[in-house]
């Protein structure tokens, strides 16, 4: 079972990529769970949800001690690094993230994810170069698996006339990763 | 599998699917994405959707198109449902089918937004008042809610009960995938008001209280027979048996899993229906069992009562019956591991 926290402001496409994450993992026939905050929050504050998925039931859909966190402002950063598992891995936005200081028993990658979307003129698609990077750091999904599952959501949606933008920002994240 | 759909959006498709053909409620956190979802969805159908004036105005509309025979639901969570208590007790009193939804949310008087099962008192033994009981079902996925929806109205219709979907704030706010059942045809009970004298006229206070009374307990005691439902793990060399239900009675079962794996003798009873109670499940328990414990979402236990009692009528023992609170949002597994050692070492001290 992995478990991972998507975390950020508001507005930042966090909810959005947990979800893409999920169907991604619906794709490849395994199961998913997505759990948000809720409750009373504050407009600028932090929104995040937890992503769990396996290849049998999930029990336990709320956070524990996640594999990974996807921060994507230095709030989110501060409040839930101390969460993740020893061992684990922090993808930072690194354009608004200074991951100085952090916990040496986690794997920092940095993903100027802001920047990346401005050069690929797609500025709304941040959290998309994120999904494509997580779903590389994971290690359970090849980068067509991660695409198909994507476009198949968005597709569903109606919404497949931005499936070439997302295509390339998925590609670009995924393959920023690789060794 | 289907896609990932939010427990409250996929809750309402299930009550569509059941055929339901009346919605009128008030919103409040967290079932308002029910509402949202039937105030397009039921009038693509040429089904009725009613944004009502107040939760009392909701649930008379409920009780009105109940007289009419045709399946009606309304939502809430709970400060809303206990407004609509006064509607649940009279459209008990008239033995009529209708469904409620309640997303639980923690809390008394206001309460907050986040997930709880405070209202479990209220809502097994009837919440308003008189002499009469609810139905109650308890989901722990997406998938569950589904299903226990399409079968809430079935039950309602059988056994002429209001029956109450018991959901909470975490599982109307989360996704998951789930499946959904086909649609049925929309029916009218042969019963039902048609504004021709058709049946015999009945007025308050009329009615023969002592009659109805046995009608009544007639009627619950079959209900308690036919419709316990659960789910149980491991209860025949349990040493510890858990009980617990919804989203905590789902982490639960992760934690009894864990712990059976490595060879430890606990059980779990995870009631589905919550009212009828499911004692029947206590009967397959081993006589040599050492102690129940309770895993809620609230402040001091509520459904402890229940197993004590259950423990009682079934075991016929004075074994200790625990209750692990956890108060609000979601049971950390590590804590039931926590808690659990310190039933063992003594360290814990009964409820019952």
């Amino acid at each position: 079972m992995k478990e991972l926290v998507f975390a950020g402001f508001g507005g930042q496409g966090i909810l959005t990529a947990g979800v893409v994450l999920s169907q991604i993992v619906l794709y490849k026939g395994w199961k998913a769970t997505w759990l948000p905050s809720y409750g009373p929050s504050m407009r600028g504050g932090t929104a995040n949800c937890t992503v769990k998925y396996d290849e049998k039931y999930i029990y336990i859909p709320g956070m524990e001690e996640p594999d990974l966190l996807l921060a994507m402002n230095m709030p989110s950063f501060q409040k839930f690094q101390g969460v993740v598992k020893p061992g684990g891995t922090i993808i930072t936005n690194s354009d608004l993230v200074d991951s100085k200081g952090a916990r040496e028993d986690v794997t920092i990658v940095e993903v100027p994810c802001l920047s990346i979307a401005e050069e690929l003129k797609n500025p709304r698609g941040a959290n998309i170069i994120m999904v494509g990077a997580i779903a590389r750091v994971m290690e359970d999904f090849t980068m067509q698996e991660a695409i198909d599952g994507m476009n198949d959501m968005f597709r569903k949606k109606g919404k497949e006339k931005f499936e070439a933008q997302n295509t390339i920002a998925l590609e670009r994240g995924y393959r920023l990763l690789d060794k | 599998m289907g896609d990932m759909i939010k427990g409250n959006d996929a809750i309402a498709e299930a009550a569509v699917r059941a055929g339901v053909q009346l919605y009128a409620g008030y919103p409040i956190t967290p079932s308002t994405e029910v509402m949202e979802y039937l105030s397009w969805r039921m009038p693509e159908l040429g089904r009725t959707f009613i944004q009502a004036e107040s939760e009392l105005a909701g649930i008379n509309m409920v009780l009105g198109f109940a007289f009419c025979g045709k399946r009606a639901l309304t939502a809430s969570s709970g400060p809303g449902i206990s407004l609509k208590q006064e509607g649940i007790s009279y459209i008990s009193k008239y033995r009529l089918p209708c469904v409620v939804l309640n997303v639980v949310r923690y809390g008394n008087g206001l309460g907050s937004l986040r997930s709880g099962q405070s209202d479990y008192f209220r809502d097994t033994r009837g919440g308003g008042n008189g002499d009469y009981r609810c139905i109650v079902l308890a989901p722990s996925s997406v998938q569950e809610s589904v299903d226990l929806m399409y079968l809430a109205f079935d039950l309602a219709e059988r056994y002429r009960i209001v029956t109450e979907v018991m959901s909470e704030s975490a599982l109307g706010q989360m996704m998951e995938p789930c499946e959904f059942p086909p649609m049925q045809e929309l029916t009218v009970q042969d019963w039902a008001l048609d504004g021709k004298y058709t049946h015999e006229r009945r007025v308050a206070f009329m009615e023969n209280y002592v009659t109805t009374a046995h009608e009544n307990n007639a009627r619950y005691e079959e209900i308690k027979e036919k419709e316990q439902r659960y789910e149980a793990v491991g209860l025949e060399d349990a040493e510890y048996v858990f009980v617990s239900y919804g989203i905590p009675g789902r982490v639960t079962h992760g934690v009894v899993n864990e712990l059976r794996a490595r060879g430890e003798k606990v059980g779990l009873i995870r009631p589905i229906t919550l009212w009828p109670f499911p004692e029947k499940a206590f009967e397959q328990v081993n006589p040599n069992v050492k102690g129940f414990i309770t895993v809620e979402l609230n402040d001091y236990g509520q459904m402890v009562d229940d197993v004590a009692l259950s423990v009682k009528k079934k075991l016929r023992t004075d074994i200790p019956v625990y209750c692990l609170p956890y108060v609000f949002e979601m049971v950390k597994r590590k804590d039931v591991f926590r808690d659990f050692e310190k039933i063992r070492q003594g360290q814990w001290k009964e409820v019952y």
